[in-house]
C-alpha cells in the first residue's frame, strides 16, 4: 500500500497545456476513480503517474518519495492498459512472468508467483495459451494478473473495461472490487463510464479540461456536486438544469434537479408539461416531458408508469434534493422563498 | 400429437455439386472469361521458358541455326568439372552470407534508430535509401570510380598519403570484398525501410507495457520489437537470399568477374561464358542450376523459417 501526491503538476505537449496546474493526494489504499469526458486529462494524468509521460512542472511523491524524474519500474507501480498490451508471441505465463523475468526474479520463483496470479484469476487452465487464443475477459485478466504478480505500490487502470461487452463489463467491475478488497492496494482507474466510478470508487476526481473540479466519494459527488459540470457529468440520466427567468426568482443561475428527484403529482403541481416520450425499462420509467415555461424534464418514475407520450401530468421537484448554481457555475444555495 | 417437417422429393433437398452452382452463380462464366488469358500469359512467359531452357541444356548450340546438336549431359558435366564455375557458386554463397549476416542486422540496427517519425529521422532514412534507388550499372561504374588506383577517389587517398596507388578490384585477394561492400551498401536500405515499416507498425502500448514491467530499451528490442516484426526479417531474409543468388550487374561494370574469373556470381558466369561466348546450350545447363539453387533455397528457406513460425 501507498499514498500518491500531484503537487502542482503542469503538462504541456508543445504549445499545448494538457493538465494546467494539478494538486491531488491520494490515500493508502483507496480506490480512486479519475473521471470526466474525453480529452479531460484523466488519461494523461494517470501516464504521469506511470511515468510513461514526462511532468513539465510540479512534482508526484509515491509513499513520500519524489518520483517525478524515476523511471516507471523505480516508482513501484504496475499498470493494465486499455487494450490489455499482452505480448502477442507470449504464452499467458510468460505474459504473467514477464516482470518478474526482467527483475532477474529466479525461474522457480517466477513459476510459482505466475501459478499464485493465475489461481486468483481463475486462469490456471490457460497459462499455455497465447492471447489470440483467449476472450476479451480472459485477456483482461492477464492483463490483471501481469500487474499483480509483481507486488507494486500502486496499481494503475486505463479503461481497463472499455473494449468489453456490456455483460462482461458488469462481471469485471465486480471482480476488480473484490480484487481491491482482497489486496488493499492503494489503486487509481481512469474511465469516462460514470457507471464504473460509481460503483468501484471510494474516492472519484472529476475533471475537466486538465483541471480537478471536485474531490470525493460518489455519493457526495452526487448529493452535493460543488460545479455546474460535476452536477452534469455524475448521474445518469443527466441532471435537468433550468435557466433564465425561473432560476433568476431563485437567486440562481442555473437550477439544477436530478430527474429522478422530480415527482409526478396529481394537485396542485409545481409544474404542468406534456410527455413527449417515455423510456420504459421495466423498473424505471423515464419520461420526456415539455413544460412551457422552463423547456423540458428528464423525470424518473420508479416501475412501469405507463404513460406512453401526449399525456398531460404534474410535476414537482424535491426542494431538499435541488441544487443551484451561479454565474460561475460554483454550488449556491437556492432560495426557495424567494419563489 | 406428432410434429413432422414436410419432406420435399430428395433432389431438392441435397446441395447443388459445383459444378451446377458454378453454372448458377456465374462463377463459371468469370472463370471461362479470366482464367484462358492468366494461363496464356503465365504459360508463355514463365511455363515455356523454362522447359525451353531445360531442353536447350542438353544441346551444344551457338545461337544461330537449328538446335540439332544434342550432347545430352555433357553441358552439365563441363559445370561440375570447371572451377571457374565452383568459384563462381562460392562467391554466390559469400554473397548470400553476406546478404543475410551484414546487411539484415546493419538494416534492422538502423530500423531501429530510425523508425520513429522526426524530420531528423526522414531525412537519415532517405540518404539510406538512395544507393537503392540508383541503377543497379550505375552503382557499379560509381564505385568501380571510387576504387580505381588511376584515377579514382582511393587513388587520391594514396597520392595525399603519399603511398602506392592500390588497385583494389584488380586484386584477386580483395576484390570479392568490394563487391560485397557494394551489395550490401546497395539494398541494405531497401531492407531497412521494411523494418522501418514494420516497427511503426508495432502498438506503442506494448513497449510502455514493457517498460512498465521494467525491460530496458536493449530487452525491449530484445523481447518485443523483434518478435513483433519477425515476419518482416523473415520475408528479408527471402528477398537477400534470392537477390544474392541474383547479382549480376554491379559485378560486370565493377570487376567483370575478373581478375582471373575470381568474382564471378552464378549469373555473371552464365552471361559470359554461356551467352557472350554463344555458348547458349552451355548457358541454358547455368541457368538450370541457378534456377533449381533459387528455387530449393527459396523453398527449404519457406519451410524452415516461415512455414515454423506461421506466417510472413
Amino acid at each position: 500500500m501507498a499514498t500518491l501526491e500531484f503537487k502542482h503538476v503542469n503538462k504541456t505537449f508543445g504549445a499545448v497545456e494538457v493538465i494546467p496546474d494539478v494538486s491531488l493526494f491520494i490515500p493508502h489504499g483507496s480506490f480512486t476513480v479519475f473521471v470526466g469526458p474525453s480529452g479531460c486529462g484523466k488519461s494523461t494524468l494517470l501516464r504521469l503517474a506511470a511515468g510513461l509521460e514526462e511532468i513539465s512542472e510540479g512534482t508526484l511523491e509515491i509513499d513520500g518519495a519524489d518520483v517525478t524524474f524515476a523511471r516507471p519500474i523505480e516508482r513501484g507501480i504496475a499498470m493494465v492498459f486499455q487494450s490489455y498490451a499482452l505480448y502477442p508471441h507470449m504464452n499467458v505465463a510468460q505474459n504473467i512472468g514477464f516482470g518478474l523475468k526482467m527483475a532477474g526474479k529466479p525461474k522457480a520463483e517466477i513459476t510459482r508467483k505466475v501459478q499464485a496470479a493465475a489461481e486468483t484469476l481463475q486462469l490456471d487452465a490457460l497459462l499455455e495459451r497465447k492471447p489470440g487464443e483467449l476472450s476479451g475477459g480472459q485477456r483482461q485478466r492477464v492483463a490483471i494478473g501481469r500487474a499483480i504478480v509483481r507486488e507494486p505500490k500502486v496499481f494503475l487502470f486505463d479503461e481497463p473495461l472499455s473494449n468489453l461487452d456490456a455483460a462482461l463489463r458488469t462481471q469485471m467491475r465486480v471482480e476488480l472490487a473484490q480484487l481491491h478488497k482482497r489486496l488493499g492496494a492503494t489503486m487509481i482507474y481512469v474511465t469516462h463510464d460514470q457507471v464504473e466510478a460509481m460503483t468501484l470508487a471510494d474516492q472519484i476526481v472529476v475533471l475537466n479540461k486538465g483541471r480537478i473540479e471536485q474531490v470525493g466519494s460518489p455519493l457526495e459527488l452526487y448529493n452535493h456536486p460543488q460545479t455546474l459540470f460535476v452536477a452534469g457529468f455524475i448521474g445518469s440520466p443527466k441532471m435537468n438544469f433550468i435557466t433564465g427567468e425561473y432560476a433568476s426568482r431563485l437567486g440562481v443561475a442555473t437550477f439544477g434537479v436530478r430527474p429522478e428527484h422530480v415527482e409526478i403529482v396529481t394537485s396542485s403541481p409545481h409544474w404542468t408539461g406534456t410527455v413527449q416520450f417515455s423510456e420504459r425499462l421495466g423498473s424505471d420509467t423515464y419520461l420526456h416531458v415539455d413544460v412551457p415555461e422552463i423547456g423540458r424534464l428528464t423525470v424518473r418514475a420508479v416501475g412501469d408508469a405507463a404513460l406512453t407520450g401526449g399525456e398531460t401530468i404534474g410535476l414537482a421537484p424535491q426542494a431538499a434534493a435541488s441544487h443551484g448554481f451561479d454565474a460561475d457555475g460554483q454550488s449556491c444555495p437556492v432560495r426557495w422563498n424567494a419563489h | 400429437m406428432t410434429l413432422t417437417t414436410p419432406a420435399g422429393p430428395p433432389a431438392a433437398r441435397r446441395r447443388p455439386s459445383g459444378f451446377a452452382r458454378m453454372r448458377t452463380d456465374g462463377s463459371l462464366t468469370a472463370l471461362i472469361l479470366f482464367l484462358p488469358p492468366a494461363v496464356l500469359l503465365f504459360t508463355l512467359f514463365v511455363i515455356w521458358p523454362i522447359f525451353s531452357a531445360v531442353d536447350l541444356s542438353f544441346y551444344k548450340w551457338n545461337g544461330y541455326g537449328d538446335v540439332t546438336n544434342f550432347v545430352g549431359l555433357r553441358n552439365y558435366e563441363i559445370l561440375v568439372k570447371n572451377s571457374i564455375f565452383h568459384q563462381s557458386l562460392f562467391n554466390s554463397l559469400k554473397l548470400l552470407l553476406a546478404s543475410i549476416f551484414l546487411q539484415i542486422p546493419l538494416a534492422l540496427v538502423l530500423a531501429l534508430l530510425l523508425y520513429r517519425k522526426t524530420s531528423a529521422n526522414t531525412a537519415f532514412r532517405l540518404i539510406f535509401f538512395a544507393p537503392y534507388i540508383l541503377a543497379e550499372i550505375a552503382t557499379g561504374l560509381i564505385w568501380s570510380f571510387i576504387f580505381d588506383g588511376d584515377y579514382g577517389i582511393s587513388a587520391m587517398v594514396a597520392n595525399k598519403l603519399g603511398t602506392e596507388p592500390f588497385y583494389i578490384l584488380a586484386d584477386k585477394q580483395w576484390a570479392f570484398w568490394t563487391i560485397i561492400i557494394v551489395v550490401v551498401w546497395k539494398y541494405f536500405g531497401y531492407h531497412m525501410m521494411i523494418f522501418i515499416a514494420a516497427l511503426q507498425a508495432v502498438p506503442s502500448d506494448l513497449v510502455e507495457a514493457a517498460e512498465i514491467d521494467g525491460a530496458s530499451s536493449l530487452k525491449t528490442i530484445w523481447y518485443v520489437k523483434l518478435p513483433m516484426i519477425m515476419h518482416a526479417i523473415k520475408l528479408s531474409v527471402l528477398f537477400a537470399i534470392t537477390g544474392a543468388l541474383q547479382v549480376f550487374d554491379i559485378i560486370i561494370p565493377l570487376t567483370n568477374g575478373g581478375p582471373s574469373n575470381s568474382t564471378h556470381s552464378i549469373v555473371s558466369y552464365l552471361y559470359t561464358f554461356g551467352l557472350a561466348r554463344m555458348n547458349v546450350g552451355f548457358g541454358a545447363a547455368v541457368g538450370v542450376v541457378l534456377f533449381a539453387l533459387c528455387v530449393g533455397t527459396a523453398f527449404t528457406y519457406k519451410r524452415m523459417a516461415i512455414d515454423k513460425g506461421g506466417q510472413l
